[in-house]
C-alpha cells in the first residue's frame, strides 16, 4: 500500500502544468481489490499466511488427518490390537482372515494385522529420527559455509560432493554390513543421515547465501549486529521454508530406505516388527498368497504418500510465486 | 567455457580421491577383519591367513594400503577377489549387462516422464491430470521391491507378457520388467518435474507476449514453454544416469539380472572387499563425470547460464 501512495506522490509532483494523468482503466488494475484489503488487520508474517493458505488445502487437509492416524498408531499400537506381534503359531499359517484376524495370517502363523499395526512404530521412528538429523547436521554444514564463504564453504562443499557420489543405498549397506546383529533402529537412523545429509546442506547453503545479500541483513548490520546474530535471526528464518520442504518429503523416502534395507536382508533383524522385514519374509510366497506381501506394502505406502503430500502441500503454500500459477 | 572445465576437473580430483578414500576406510577399516570372514566357520590357519594379509596388503599401515591401491587403480589393475577371480574381469562381465539395463531405464524414463509431465502440465485439473498424479504419487511411495514384485505377479506371472526373472545372459524382453521398475520412481518424479515447469511457464509474459504476436498455439508451446521447461528435466535426467548405475541393485536383485548391482550386492554378503571398493570407486568417477556432463549440456541449453 505504502508503495502506491509514494507512486502517486511522486506523479503527482512530477505532473508539468497542461500534461493529463494518465489513469489506468479501473479493469486492468483491479482496484476493489486492493480496495478490499483491510488496513487495519495486523501485519502477517509469512508463516501465518502459509498457514492461512495450508488450512484451505484439500491436500493439507488429507494427509494431515493420515498423519496424525499414522502417529495414533505408532504410540498407542494396544488400542488397535490385543496380541503380541511376535505370538505366532505355525498352525495359523497362511489361514485366510476370519473374526479378530482381518487380515489373516503369515507364513509363521503371525497375525499380519497385529505385526502390520506395530511396525508402524518402526518405519514411522526411522523416518522422523532421520529427518531430524539430517536437517539438523545438513543446515548446519549448509548454513556455515553458504555464510562464511571462502575456504570455508570450499572444504564444506568439497565434503559435500565426496558424500554425494556415494549412492545412499549402497553406503548404507557398506556400513550396515558389520552390525547385522543389531535390532536397534537407531543403526539405520544414523547410517541413513550419514548418507542423506548432503541435499539438506546444498539447500540449506544455496538459501543461506541468496539471503546474506539481501537489504534487511544490510540494515541488520548497519544497526550494528555481529555476523552471527544475523545468520542465526534474520538469515535462517528467511532460509527455513526450503529446508522444511525438502525435510517433509524426504521424510517419506527415508521410510522407503530402510524398507529396502530390511528387504536385502540387512537392515533391522526379524525380531524387531517392521513393515520391511515384513514384506521381505512375504515375497517367498507371493505367487500364492499375495495378500501377506499386500498389507505391509500399502500400509508404507500410504504412510509415504501421506508425508509427500505434506511436502507438496506445504512447498504450495510457502511458495507464493507456484500458488497464482 | 575452457577455464571453468578445467576448474571443475581439478575440484572433481578431491572429490574422487576423498569418496574412494572414505569407501576403503568404510570397509576395510571399520571393526570387523574381511580375512577372518574369508574363513567363515572353519578354524583359521595362521600362515594362510598372513599370506592372504600380505597379498592383500592388509599387514600395512592403513594409509599405505589405501594408495596402493590408488596406484593399482589407476593402471585398472585391481588384483583378485578373495575367491581368486581378477576383480576387472567379474566387472567386466557385469558392467555390459547394467549399461543396457541403466539405458533401457533411461530411455523409459525419459519418454513417459517427459510426454505424461507435459500432458498434465498443459492441462491441470482435467480428470486425466489427476490420475497421473496420483499414479506418480503412487510410484514413489511404494518401494522399488514392491514394484517389482508386484511385476513379478502380474506381468509375468498372472498375465505372462514378460519373462518372471532375467538369467546370466539377458535379451530385449528379459531386461525389459527390470529396466521399467529401475526407472519408474525417477519417471514419476520426471513427471512431476515436468508438469510443474510447464504449467508454471505457461503464465509467464514472454508467452503471453508470443501469444500477441500472433504466434500459433502449437509453436507457443513447442517453442517457447517447451524449450524453457525442459531445461531442469534435463539436468535431472542427467544426473540420473549416474545413479541409475548405482540404484539397479535391488532391481537387478529381484530379476536375477547379473549385473554391477547384482554383483555388488553378492560381494558385500559374501565379504569380498576388494570388489566393494572397486566397484564403487568406478560408480563414483561414472557418477561425478555425468555430473560435469550435465553441466556442460545445461550450459549449452541454457544461453542465460555462462560459466566464466
Amino acid at each position: 500500500m505504502s508503495d502506491n501512495e509514494s507512486q502517486e506522490s511522486m506523479n503527482t509532483s512530477s505532473t508539468l502544468p497542461g500534461q493529463e494523468r494518465y489513469v489506468a482503466p479501473a479493469d486492468t488494475v483491479k482496484l476493489q481489490d486492493v480496495d478490499s484489503i483491510d488496513e487495519s488487520a495486523p501485519a502477517t508474517s509469512m508463516w501465518a499466511d502459509a498457514w492461512r493458505t495450508l488450512r484451505k488445502n484439500p491436500l493439507f487437509i488429507v494427509s494431515a488427518v493420515l498423519i496424525v492416524c499414522v502417529i495414533f498408531v505408532a504410540l498407542f499400537p494396544g488400542v488397535f490390537t490385543h496380541q503380541d506381534p511376535n505370538f505366532c503359531q505355525l498352525e495359523h499359517s497362511l489361514e485366510p482372515s476370519s473374526a479378530g484376524h482381518p487380515f489373516g495370517y503369515d507364513t509363521q502363523g503371525c497375525d499380519v494385522f497385529t505385526r502390520t499395526v506395530y511396525g508402524t512404530r518402526t518405519s514411522l521412528s526411522v523416518g522422523v529420527l532421520t529427518t531430524i538429523l539430517v536437517v539438523l547436521f545438513g543446515t548446519l554444514i549448509g548454513a556455515l559455509g553458504g555464510f562464511f564463504g571462502g575456504w570455508v564453504d570450499a572444504v564444506l562443499s568439497r565434503c559435500t560432493d565426496i558424500f554425494m557420489a556415494i549412492p545412499l543405498l549402497l553406503g548404507a549397506i557398506v556400513v550396515l554390513q558389520m552390525f547385522r546383529t543389531s535390532g536397534s533402529v537407531w543403526k539405520i537412523v544414523l547410517v541413513l543421515t550419514l548418507f542423506g545429509w548432503t541435499q539438506t546442506a546444498r539447500i540449506a547453503r544455496g538459501s543461506v547465501m541468496e539471503t546474506k545479500n539481501l537489504e534487511f541483513n544490510t540494515a541488520s548490520t548497519a544497526l550494528g549486529s555481529t555476523p552471527l546474530r544475523n545468520l542465526v535471526s534474520h538469515i535462517m528464518p528467511n532460509s527455513l521454508a526450503s529446508i522444511i520442504v525438502v525435510g517433509t518429503t524426504s521424510l517419506g523416502t527415508y521410510i522407503v530406505s530402510e524398507a529396502t534395507l530390511s528387504f536385502l536382508g540387512i537392515g533391522l533383524p526379524t525380531t524387531t516388527v517392521s513393515w520391511g522385514g515384513d514384506i521381505s519374509n512375504a515375497q517367498t510366497i507371493l505367487r500364492t498368497d499375495p495378500a501377506v506381501l499386500f498389507y505391509p506394502s500399502a500400509a508404507l505406502a500410504i504412510t509415504v504418500l501421506a508425508f509427500i503430500m505434506m511436502g507438496d502441500a506445504v512447498k504450495d503454500a510457502l511458495d507464493p510465486k507456484s500458488r497464482t500459477a | 567455457m575452457g577455464k571453468y572445465l578445467l576448474r571443475r576437473i581439478l575440484q572433481m580430483i578431491p572429490v574422487v580421491l576423498g569418496t574412494t578414500l572414505l569407501v576403503y576406510a568404510l570397509v576395510f577399516a571399520l571393526p570387523g577383519d574381511p580375512v577372518k570372514a574369508m574363513f567363515g566357520d572353519k578354524p583359521i590357519n595362521a600362515a594362510v591367513a598372513a599370506q592372504i594379509r600380505a597379498e592383500y596388503n592388509l599387514d600395512k599401515p592403513f594409509i599405505v594400503q589405501y594408495l596402493l591401491f590408488l596406484k593399482n587403480a589407476l593402471t585398472l589393475n585391481f588384483g583378485n577377489t578373495f575367491a581368486g577371480q581378477p576383480v576387472i574381469s567379474e566387472i567386466g562381465r557385469a558392467f555390459p549387462v547394467t549399461i543396457k539395463l541403466a539405458l533401457m531405464a533411461f530411455c523409459f524414463e525419459a519418454i513417459f516422464g517427459v510426454v505424461f509431465g507435459i500432458i498434465s502440465g498443459l492441462k491441470k485439473g482435467k480428470w486425466y491430470d489427476s490420475v497421473i498424479l496420483i499414479v506418480s504419487l503412487l510410484l514413489i511411495s511404494v518401494p522399488t521391491f514392491v514394484t517389482g514384485f508386484l511385476g513379478q505377479y502380474f506381468l509375468g506371472v498372472k498375465w505372462r507378457l514378460l519373462p518372471v526373472t532375467a538369467g546370466s545372459d539377458p535379451g530385449f524382453l528379459d531386461l525389459l520388467m527390470p529396466a521399467m521398475v529401475l526407472g519408474s520412481v525417477s519417471m514419476a518424479y520426471i513427471i512431476r518435474l515436468t508438469r510443474s515447469e510447464v504449467s508454471s511457464n505457461i503464465a509467464e509474459d514472454y508467452v503471453r507476449t508470443a501469444r500477441a504476436k500472433g504466434m500459433s498455439n502449437r509453436s507457443v508451446i513447442v517453442r517457447h514453454v517447451l524449450r524453457n521447461s525442459l531445461i531442469p528435466v534435463v539436468t535431472y535426467l542427467g544426473q540420473d544416469l549416474g545413479s541409475l548405475m548405482s540404484g539397479a541393485m535391488i532391481s537387478e536383485t529381484i530379476f536375477n539380472v547379473h549385473g554391477i548391482g547384482f554383483l555388488t550386492y553378492q560381494s558385500i554378503l559374501k565379504g569380498e572387499s576388494n570388489m566393494v571398493v572397486s566397484i564403487v570407486t568406478l560408480l563414483t568417477l561414472i557418477f561425478v563425470v555425468c555430473n560435469l556432463l550435465v553441466d556442460m549440456l545445461y550450459a549449452a541449453l541454457d544461453p542465460r547460464i555462462r560459466y566464466a
